[in-house]
């Protein structure tokens, strides 16, 4: 029982910090914000007993890659002055929650249609290092091996977009 | 030996990439070299994909990777024509840096990884592996799209693409989410089987997953009503690479639809009727912008959007028993052929800066540059559907498929937007024919784009008289 309840505890604080982030004017109360939600998804991974990427969630993305965001936004030394005034944010807002509502109304729906599962929390052979491992390695050696390639792109396209310009261009 | 053929296109394309990369580290190679590199490996990664001959279905190491990849004749061809694209694109590309500013040395690097994210969506059959080569083609094209950062307008149109596709790819994976708890699997394999014992609309996680699913790729594809970036984002993207994204993207996009809808007939069965005015909404969609542009590249962009019309006739015209695709991808080899010619031409003759792209820049060019103004004439009638070019026999192909699958009223709306397109095609032609020249159309010497615009002439005959089983 008590773990339904940290469940919607930690839904509704997501849904909140991912509210703060679109809603808040400057960027550094919305990279907060964030934080909330990386957190709180990180303690929806416990629950459902996954122990390694609880951590992988806490040490990764709330940590490093949030202290990255943050530093960027600091580099930036952004100011009430340089943020755009968006005459009409509300009015894209509301359009944009009329347009969505009836497909979030459809998929609530489907979530509804799904049997209830076992929420208990299992403690052994299960989310750790090894298991998680062996499943990367056996069951998904192929997405494993061609995220690197993404990561490559992702990587050559950062230099292509920020670097410096040579002789040649 | 030939689980290892069946992969051989994709680590050709992948090492090319790779090797790419390397060799724009050194100080000896430069510009030129590159450029010939770029255009070398698209070439032998294509005669890598052509000589590999894997007939039936299969999925290659299926033990290793959990038959994670399958391959069958439908992905070998997509995969040919995408790495010709390719090809086509490259030559253009090598004539566009000879008169444009702003080459980068990674240029055909990320154009060879894109090339390898399309051929591993192709083959694709577990959603998350599709899912990371959707990601890999889309962050190598956004690169592509913006690395001009000193224009405004490669800057918008990046930030566009990027935006809306980070959108698309989040219902991507919410949907994959909910087709897992529907069959609680992602591999296409499993997939079809729970649709066979559960049924596909009885079973309610499945139906609302294929529909966010469908909803990404229809916003990749550019089909009505995700068609507004279209347009933006081709304009603002340099010429090579927008002929590069409206042919090589949209075939690995509409072979990923083929292969999703594939997996079960039920599932495609429960969505025809919704693709059906999807197709005509598309279609007309398109020729009304088409119509209203006077900028030579946004209305080959808004053409692509009428393109993609016809195309997702032919997906509603496939039937899962007897599916070989021929129809589509003749289409796309017909559609790419046409589009990759005029882009090619337009890149040595938009001249420095992408000076001349509207239409009445190219008032008159059939007086100055005869054999130019002649292949695009032709590429511009294979578009618009004229006999004896391929893009009639893909037409035909398509609209036949339609009749064959009881969907007249959809051929008949087919025909008659193919109608209303001559009407932008054929203005081009009577500019560059019945107009004095005001331009002396003075381009960039020794470029191989206008022997690349040549031999795609000539395909677009030579390939009208492949036959093609429906």
């Amino acid at each position: 029982m008590i773990v339904t309840y940290m469940f919607f505890g930690f839904a509704l604080l997501s849904i909140l910090g991912a509210l703060g982030l679109i809603l808040f004017k400057h960027p550094m109360n919305g990279a907060m914000s964030f934080v909330v939600t990386l957190i709180s998804l990180a303690g929806m991974y416990a629950l459902l007993s996954a122990k390694l990427i609880f951590a992988i969630q806490l040490i990764v993305y709330a940590g490093a890659i949030m202290s990255l965001i943050l530093f960027i936004i600091m580099f930036l030394n952004i100011q009430a002055k340089d943020l755009p005034d968006e005459p009409g944010r509300w009015f894209y807002l509301g359009g944009g929650i009329v347009v969505i509502s009836p497909i979030a109304y459809l998929l609530l729906k489907m979530v509804k249609s799904l049997p209830a599962g076992d929420t208990g929390i299992i403690e052994q052979d299960f989310g750790g290092v090894k298991e998680v491992g062996q499943l990367l390695f056996r069951d998904w050696l192929l997405p494993f091996e061609i995220v690197s390639i993404l990561l490559l792109v992702a990587l050559v396209g950062a230099v292509v977009l920020a670097g410096k310009r040579g002789a040649n261009t | 030996m030939q689980d290892l053929m069946a992969i051989l296109p994709l680590v050709a394309t992948g090492a090319g990439a790779i090797l790419l990369m390397l060799a724009a580290a050194f100080e000896s190679f430069r510009k030129e070299g590159i450029s010939i590199m770029g255009i070398g490996l698209f070439a032998f990664a294509f005669f890598v994909q052509l000589a590999v001959a894997n007939s039936g279905s299969f999925a290659p190491y299926s033990g290793v990777l959990n038959g994670m990849l399958a391959t069958s004749t439908f992905t070998k061809v997509a995969g040919l024509i995408i790495l010709a694209c390719g090809f086509f694109s490259a030559i253009a590309a090598q004539a566009y840096f000879t008169q444009n500013k702003g080459f980068v040395l990674e240029f055909y690097c990320l154009m060879l990884f894109a090339a390898c994210g399309m051929l591993l969506l192709t083959m694709a059959a577990e959603l998350i592996t599709l899912f990371i080569a959707l990601e890999i083609m889309s962050l190598a094209i956004y690169a592509l799209v913006g690395y001009d950062r000193k224009s405004v307008r490669r800057s918008e149109a990046v930030l566009k693409y990027l935006m809306l596709g980070a959108f698309a790819g989040a219902f991507y994976i919410m949907g994959t989410v909910f087709i897992y708890a529907g069959a609680k699997s992602t591999s296409f394999r499993v997939i079809t089987d729970v649709i066979a014992t559960t049924g596909f609309l009885s079973n309610p996680p499945l139906v609302g997953g294929a529909f966010l699913i469908l909803f990404a790729f229809l916003f990749k594809a550019a089909a009505f009503p995700f068609h507004a970036w279209v347009v933006d984002v081709y304009d603002g993207a340099p010429l090579p690479v927008t002929g590069f994204m409206a042919t090589a993207v949209k075939t690995a996009v509409f072979a990923v639809l083929a292969n999703f809808l594939m997996i079960s007939s039920d599932l495609q069965a429960a969505w025809v009727d919704y693709l059906f005015y999807i197709a005509v909404f598309t279609m007309f969609a398109g020729n009304l912008i088409a119509i209203a542009q006077n900028n030579l590249k946004r209305m080959l962009a808004a053409s692509g959007i009428v393109h993609s019309g016809y195309l997702i006739i032919a997906l509603v015209a496939i039937q899962a028993k007897t599916f070989t695709g021929g129809a589509m991808l003749f289409y796309l080899a017909a559609y790419a052929l046409a589009t990759l010619g005029i882009f090619a031409a337009l890149s040595y003759l938009a001249g420095e800066e992408e000076r001349r792209v509207s239409f009445d820049d190219f008032k008159g060019l059939a007086r100055v540059r005869p054999y130019s103004a002649a292949c695009i004439s032709i590429f511009l009638l294979s578009m618009a559907g004229i006999p004896p070019t391929a893009g009639f026999m893909g037409k035909f192909y398509i609209i036949a498929s339609a009749f064959q699958a009881g969907h007249v009223s959809l051929a008949i709306l087919g025909i008659v937007s193919s109608i209303l397109s001559m009407w932008y095609y054929l203005r081009l032609i009577v500019l560059m024919y019945f107009r004095e020249p005001e331009d002396r159309f003075e381009v960039a010497e020794m470029t191989l784009a206008p022997l690349g615009t040549i031999i795609l002439a000539i395909c677009v005959f030579a390939i009208s008289f492949y036959p093609v089983v429906l």
